[in-house]
């Protein structure tokens, strides 16, 4: 996935795991930017009692740099409280909630957003803010976008914020990717294909279709993103995002005689346990035994992992599961610059015809970068390739929440964009055909309408309703 | 304002616990530990009672290396290693 579970360990801690992380020119308040971190993987919509919320005992953080040297400038972090409104009731409401301060819903979160920017200086940008309950049901949660609205909150500095529960807005067809990398549209050339007795051609499954996603989003002005604090220029337009989760180091399961048993004590600073940048980065280039490792790491350290990037592993496997369908991968023995660049600096102007670039120099960090100075794309006119399908406004310059990501970098490792840092190289045909198979193509921003996104922030739709949980 | 870099900021933990100066008391918690440290027994705490400050949370403290007497101890949202071989003894012959 994206990065969902994408860890050993990450795994095993949820309400830490870092799925997904996009970044984008705000398309209907365009001197804004708009940052969304998403945590929780795969919830289903129906997991009550206790549906899922934020860990009070994670600090979560989306970080920017904006002058590229991998290091944060601006932090902002948000802190969960939750309280229970009637300890004494078994239930996560007791009769529909049609207002965040309903005394129907019992069990109750509130965030506070602080910020440190890169003099040092840390704001309290709002404390107290509400988070909406799960979409638990039409009995429970009756208007849901309402409530949900109610939630975004307009804090310190011009800053919207909203935390809580959305509908997962990344799409994958995970069967055919751990199936030994079955990528579609020839299956059929799959070395292991043949005595499956399957088709060789079936319609994409969407594998995260139908959960839900917590959400933390930010709209901010642009120019408290650039480093001079003016309105993004082409030389300081470019910023570098990621988000981080933290734990403290040590956590205690009471019990023995310290506190009540079945509570949990946490002592120790916080560490990090979770980071995001570009999609699949740590999912699909880093080793199993090496993912934690890389979570808890900073992106100004990435340049350690520089080889995983010029020698993906994945590049290196292609033409053995599909024979001959990757000749010219196959015979490709340089490193690749293509993705060192897409991953790692930014792409530089002047390689992609039209692209201004994002480049933030030559320390190689894992952010998501943006070029705040490229407008958002008209619906009308957007790919959800992005860059590579001539949209300038998508991934990987930032990332919206259409852009067909795994597509997109499952097509560059295959080495679809090795032309454009060396022009002796021509792409095998198989690398610009494959496909996820959940999109009609590149014009449709819908994922097949499986996703609901909303036009205006949060952008992720309404999370699914335990009630219609997708079966 | 006050002024932190990023690491003290993520340290602190949530601004509401920085300002109760939780993790200021963690060096004074490890300048007593540091120091050499009574033994283990009901014959020295009385005396030691004086000088141990109050604690509003429980102390965690691992013993990483005895030889070297590396004890890491985790108080507040703060984490700080000490040495004392003397100490790290005791602790590993109260845990036997």
């Amino acid at each position: 996935m994206s990065s969902h579970r994408e860890a050993p360990e990450i795994s095993k801690d949820p309400v830490a795991d870092s799925t997904d992380l996009y970044a984008f020119v705000s398309p209907e308040n365009n001197g804004t930017v708009t940052l969304i971190a998403n945590y929780i993987p795969l919830e289903p919509p129906d997991a009550g009692p206790n549906f899922y919320e934020f860990d009070d005992n994670v600090l979560y953080t989306i970080n920017v740099d904006n002058n590229g040297d991998g290091i944060a400038d601006i932090v902002y972090q948000f802190s969960f409280t939750t309280t229970l409104r009637d300890p004494s009731f078994f239930l996560y409401n007791v009769g529909p909630i049609t207002s965040l301060s309903s005394g129907n819903w019992n069990r109750v979160q509130t965030y506070t957003l602080s910020s440190l920017d890169a003099r040092g200086r840390v704001a309290t940008l709002g404390t107290g803010l509400p988070c909406p309950p799960c979409n638990v049901g039409p009995l429970s949660t009756p208007d849901y976008a309402s409530l949900a609205a109610s939630a975004v909150s307009t804090v310190g500095n011009g800053i919207k914020a909203f935390a809580g529960q959305r509908a997962e807005g990344f799409y994958v067809d995970l069967g055919v990717v751990f199936d030994l990398g079955n990528l579609r549209p020839f299956q059929g050339d799959h070395a292991g294909w043949s005595g499956t007795g399957l088709p060789a051609m079936a319609a994409g499954v969407n594998s995260t279709k139908g959960v839900n996603v917590h959400t933390l989003a930010l709209q901010i002005p642009m120019d408290q993103l650039t480093r001079d604090g003016r309105a993004p220029t082409s030389s300081t337009g470019t910023i570098g995002v990621w988000t981080t989760a933290s734990r403290q180091q040590v956590r205690i399961l009471e019990g023995g005689g310290g506190g009540p048993s079945g509570m949990v004590s946490n002592h120790g600073q916080y560490v990090q346990v979770s980071r995001l940048g570009n999609p699949l980065f740590n999912e699909v280039l880093v080793p199993l035994s090496t993912k934690d490792y890389w979570n808890a790491q900073p992106p100004s350290a990435d340049s350690q992992f520089a080889g995983l990037v010029s020698s993906p592993q994945l590049a290196a496997l292609l033409p053995g599961l599909f024979p001959g369908v990757f000749p010219n991968l196959a015979a490709y023995k340089k490193l690749r610059a293509d993705l060192l660049a897409i991953l790692l600096t930014g792409i530089p102007n002047g390689i992609v015809p039209g692209f201004p670039g994002n480049f933030t120099g030559s320390v190689q960090a894992d952010m998501l970068r943006l070029n705040m100075t490229i407008p958002p794309t008209a619906t009308d006119q957007a790919s959800n390739l992005g860059v590579v399908g001539g949209d300038n406004a998508g991934f990987p310059n930032g990332r919206r929440v259409f852009d067909d990501v795994v597509t997109i970098e499952l097509r560059a490792i295959a080495g679809l964009t090795v032309p454009l840092v060396d022009g002796s190289y021509t792409p095998d045909p198989a690398a610009g055909a494959i496909s996820m198979g959940l999109t009609s193509g590149a014009s449709d921003l819908t994922a097949m309408g499986t996703e609901n996104y909303l036009d205006a922030f949060p952008y992720l739709g309404q999370p699914y309703s335990g009630y219609n949980a997708v079966v | 304002m006050r002024r932190l870099n990023r690491r003290q900021f993520l340290q602190k933990g949530s601004l509401a616990v920085a300002a109760a100066g939780v993790a200021s008391a963690v060096p004074g918690v490890a300048g007593l530990l540091s120091e050499e440290a009574p033994a283990l027994g009901p014959e020295t705490s009385a005396g030691a009672d004086a000088a141990v400050p109050s604690m509003s949370e429980a102390l965690v403290a691992r013993v990483t290396d005895a030889s070297s007497g590396e004890i890491e101890m985790y108080f507040g949202t703060s984490s700080t290693t000490v040495r004392d071989p003397q100490l790290a003894a005791r602790l590993v012959r109260a845990a036997q």
